[in-house]
């Protein structure tokens, strides 16, 4: 807005608006991004939904995940870690049975490697999928029941200031109900 | 409707999507409260077949495998059969979870959430079995590979251990599955339970509130279990049909043991899935959600799956047929012939014979007889099972070893207990934990509305030039 | 408790082999034996004493009939085809039929079966806890404490010689006083653990260890297995294949056989001796003796 020094900005509010569409939501987001709302981007818009939109990332932006990073770490070390864990307990174990076999035996020692990288695998992303989602926190604020059930709700934290603009935004798009909350 | 002209006038709608998103909540939520009288009383038999279990599994304990009449030449019988069959029954949760999830079925949303809990439950009571079946069954732990303090590892050669591996994998897995694609869910439950269950629930969703960055990272991880579950189902079932490929007996080392077993655990699942599906529509008169036109492309996929099974069983046997090799032609012939012929052409008739009265319309829509065909399905799979085992061992090599044994009545016990056990899981289940996936039902009816609108625009624009009307469908999405 | 990554890299080569490239026990000794079925008059001597060296529990009529016994070594009878009657008279088939009965003249055979303790055993490699495992005697060993009883091995042995104790048998089988008579060199296995025939391996280590108090090597003849002491017409001769010197080495050269091999390339094609089920590669040690027949 004023070009010039950055001011850091104390955000006091936190205001959730529900909408009973996805389209009307949609549309609020995009006037955001077109910045109707004056120092409020689309970055400090998150949006509370019953069911996943992928689409909204046209209007709120490319954002990242990185649970598929977990997975791929996850399932190398389960190969890597599996492999050599057989192998050494093998060699270690020495009247392992014979049956005219080696003792570290290449097809079996794969078969378990496998598993264990699946195994692995999926349990680093599980924790990758807590991690990134930043779930099990505590009170991460302004929830409305209704978003679990068929209401979209758009939570944004702004100055004092912003507020008026940022409902008078919300209320051309049919907002249903508006809630705030101080921050502290 | 004029936007559904371009739909053919046969094909009814797999959901309406003109449902609200309230009544799905509600709906759902209903069937998780107040059991009525035959809920408990199915929940007292099931209890009561574990107990039968319990108690055989004492006796065996305490007298030896003897009872089950198990003898030299027949060492395997029942035992691993239903062990073969339990692990099988599981892999159709997977295919309705993650594969159908790879190539953006949607058909699947209604049904994969008890398709899932089934797998789980299959592998739990799956899981019983290579214990119950241990002589020394106190020292089943002798199979995990832990630093013992004599230095001692389980023989990691051997497809038993190679079992136990992936077993633990596949039901961790399948267990995390299931949970992290509950967690929506469970948010849904917290939002309007009350007392034990909000206390259960709000521990349980893990303080999901539906951000577009839980979304997100939710959608990563399950696509990425998705991936890593596919490739483990597979294998899980090729390594249980190596405890029989990797060892040298006729009949049993056979090189089509892992596609055959993984297409057989394929149908037998997707028969149970059709099972349960008729039960709970019924019993929780979901037909909104559980739709014919759903059942009917179950019952399609598990023709074609028979299908596939009855070509790998053909297959195997004109091998046999057809190759030099003398013990293993024995066996084939006294399968159709011999002392365990009735079974065997009872396993043909079932699993080959039976799946053609899917072909038939009449069939597909009658629920009554939907649900003893799937039935009979499964008792064919179960018999397939049993002829893998029993009739290789009663033959074998050494034709001093000729012998032909019938399960005593331990085996039968620990069958119809593992019944019970499975029935109480799930039943326990269907009432603590939402089995229709109340979040994917409203992505399916949400996404259903809108490829209506965008289909007939996009047509018209492209065919006749006329600009159809605004990127903005009408606001009647939704509430 | 070596370090967990000590050995692996040590001589990770090695582990390597299987039995076709040499494997990797260093054998001491290839304990084999040679049974001449043409000497064996299926007395069962050798069982009985077998049932009495190994504490072998008698299981009784009913559970023998539902093959739940106990019997380590067995005689197998087999009957030569009606028209090929031993007397070569041209009896027809029903006479040669009703004159069938158990004497070798009149076409029955003997076969004393036990573990053949083969060099590439198929039961070895499927233990779930390894509880089977080849020792370097070249013997087949069990360990009863081991055993689990998943019973993978029996499945997996294609001559059936693996027995599985499915009851307590011992309170029955011995009530006291006859347990004074067990024999105290070996156990008595309880319920739920695989058994089988061990070459007496009892006796093996008694008399290796004698040899080694007295600083020799053990002599040819000098272990006996309970089987071959009994046999009245010494149908059985046991012994180390390694010591070149032994009889039994010599039967196996005279004899032509090869160990390792699934299949003998013999110049002579007459000669008496065969393997049973060698061409499963599963190398068995026990060198049988085929009976002579008139022609």
């Amino acid at each position: 807005m004023s070009g010039g020094a950055k001011k850091i900005v104390v955000k006091t509010k936190r205001v959730l608006g529900l909408f009973g569409d996805f389209d009307a939501a949609f549309e609020a987001i995009a006037d955001i991004r077109r910045y109707k709302v004056p120092g409020v981007t689309v970055d400090d818009v998150t949006l509370k939904s019953p069911i996943e939109h992928p689409e909204i990332e046209d209007v709120l932006g490319e954002r990242t995940s990185d649970v598929p990073k977990w997975s791929f770490w996850g399932g190398l070390f389960g190969l890597v870690f599996g492999f050599f864990f057989l192998a050494s307990a093998q060699a270690t174990f020495l009247v392992q049975p014979q049956g005219g076999k080696p003792v570290i035996t290449i097809p079996s020692n794969v078969v378990l490697a496998y598993e264990m990288m699946i195994l692995f695998g999926v349990i680093a992303t599980l924790i990758g999928f807590i991690i990134g989602a930043r779930l099990m926190r505590k009170g991460e604020g302004l929830y409305d029941t209704a978003i679990s059930v068929d209401q979209i709700g758009i939570v944004i934290e702004v100055t004092d200031g912003q507020l008026q603009p940022l409902k008078d935004v919300f209320a051309t798009h049919n907002v249903l109900e508006v809630h705030e909350e101080a921050l502290t | 409707m004029s936007d559904q002209k371009h739909l053919s006038q046969e094909q009814a709608k797999d959901i309406d999507e003109n449902i609200a998103w309230a009544k799905i909540n509600k709906d759902v939520l209903r069937s998780m409260e107040n059991p009525r009288k035959g809920y408990w009383v199915a929940l007292f038999i099931s209890i009561c077949l574990f107990c039968v279990m319990i108690y055989a599994e004492v006796y065996q304990y305490i007298v030896g495998m003897g009872p089950a009449l198990l003898n030299t030449s027949h060492m395997w019988d029942l035992y691993i059969s239903t062990f073969v069959f339990w692990i099988g029954m599981s892999h159709s949760g997977t295919l309705l979870s993650a594969i159908l999830h790879l190539v953006h079925a949607d058909w699947r949303k209604p049904i994969y959430r008890f398709a899932e809990a089934m797998t789980t439950f299959s592998l739990m009571t799956a899981g019983l079995f290579p214990v119950i079946h241990l002589g020394r069954v106190w020292n089943f732990y002798w199979v995990m590979p832990y630093m013992s303090d004599r230095g001692l590892w389980p023989n990691f050669r051997s497809p038993l251990i190679w079992d136990a591996f992936a077993i633990t994998a596949y039901l961790t897995s399948s267990v995390l599955f299931l949970y992290i694609g509950m967690v929506p869910d469970l948010a849904i439950c917290r939002d309007s339970a009350t007392g034990w269950r909000k206390k259960l629930y709000t521990f349980l969703s893990l303080g999901w509130r539906g951000d577009d960055r839980q979304w997100r990272n939710f959608r990563f991880t399950y696509l990425m279990i998705a991936c890593f579950l596919i490739p483990l189902a597979v294998s899980v079932h090729s390594i249980v049909s190596m405890d029989f490929a990797m060892a040298i007996m006729p009949g049993w080392h056979v090189t089509t043991f892992p596609p055959y077993f993984v297409a057989g655990a394929l149908y037998s699942g997707c028969a149970a899935i059709i099972t349960l599906f008729i039960l709970l529509r019924y019993f929780f008169k979901f037909e909104e959600y559980m739709t014919m036109p759903i059942l009917d492309k179950v019952c399609k996929l598990t023709f074609v799956i028979a299908m596939v099974w009855t070509y790998l069983n053909l297959i195997e046997f004109s091998a046999v047929w057809y190759g030099h090799d003398i013990p293993s032609k024995e066996v084939l012939i006294a399968k159709a012939t011999g002392p365990y012929s009735p079974f065997f052409w009872g396993m043909m008739l079932c699993g080959s014979v039976l799946p053609f009265a899917l072909l038939s319309k009449f069939v597909r829509r009658n629920m009554y007889v939907m649900f003893f065909v799937s039935i009979f399905l499964n008792v064919g799979m179960f018999l397939e099972r049993w002829m893998i085992v029993t009739p290789t061992l009663s033959l074998g090599y050494h034709p001093q070893g000729f012998n032909v044994m019938w399960p005593g009545w331990v085996e039968w016990a620990m069958v119809g207990g593992s019944f019970g056990w499975f029935g109480m899981l799930f039943l326990i289940f269907v009432k603590v934990f939402p089995c229709v996936s109340m979040y994917e039902v409203k992505e399916m009816v949400f996404h259903r509305k809108r490829v209506i609108y965008e289909d007939v625009d996009e047509m018209m624009e492209l065919h006749s030039g006329v600009p159809g009307p605004k990127a903005e469908p009408q606001s009647t999405g939704g509430a | 408790m070596p370090s967990l990554l000590g050995n692996i890299f040590d001589i990770w080569s090695d582990y390597l082999k299987g039995n076709e490239q040499g494997g990797h026990h260093k054998y001491e000794h290839m304990y084999s034996m040679v049974i001449d079925l043409d000497k064996c008059t299926g007395c069962n001597a050798c069982s009985t004493a077998c049932y009495a060296e190994n504490n072998l529990a008698w299981v009784g009529e009913e559970k023998f009939g539902a093959r739940q016994a106990m019997n380590w070594l067995r005689i197998e009878r087999y009957f030569d085809e009606p028209d090929m009657d031993a007397a070569g008279d041209g009896h027809g088939m029903e006479q040669a039929a009703a004159t069938q009965s158990d004497t070798q003249d009149r076409g029955a055979s003997f076969l004393p079966m036990m573990c053949q303790q083969c060099n590439a055993a198929p039961c070895e490699p499927v233990c779930p806890v390894a509880a089977t495992y080849h020792t370097v005697d070249g013997l087949n060993a069990q360990v009863y404490n081991r055993c689990i009883g998943s019973r993978y091995c029996a499945n997996n042995c294609p001559f059936r010689v693996r027995n599985f104790n499915f009851y307590d048998n011992a309170p029955t089988a011995w009530p006291a006083p006859m347990d004074q008579g067990l024999n105290p060199d070996i156990s008595v296995r309880s319920k739920g653990v695989m058994e089988k025939c061990t070459f007496c391996i009892q006796r093996t280590r008694a008399a290796r260890d004698t040899a080694k108090r007295e600083g020799r090597e053990i002599r040819d003849g000098e272990i006996q297995t309970a089987c071959q002491q009994t046999c009245p017409t010494s149908a059985i001769l046991f012994g180390d294949l390694l010591d070149e010197t032994s009889k039994i080495a010599q039967v196996w050269k005279r004899q032509q056989m090869k160990l390792g091999v699934y299949k003998q390339d013999k110049a002579n094609p007459e000669l008496r001796g065969y393997r049973i089920f060698e061409e499963l590669n599963v190398d068995p040690k026990v060198l049988y003796l085929e009976r002579v027949r008139e022609v």
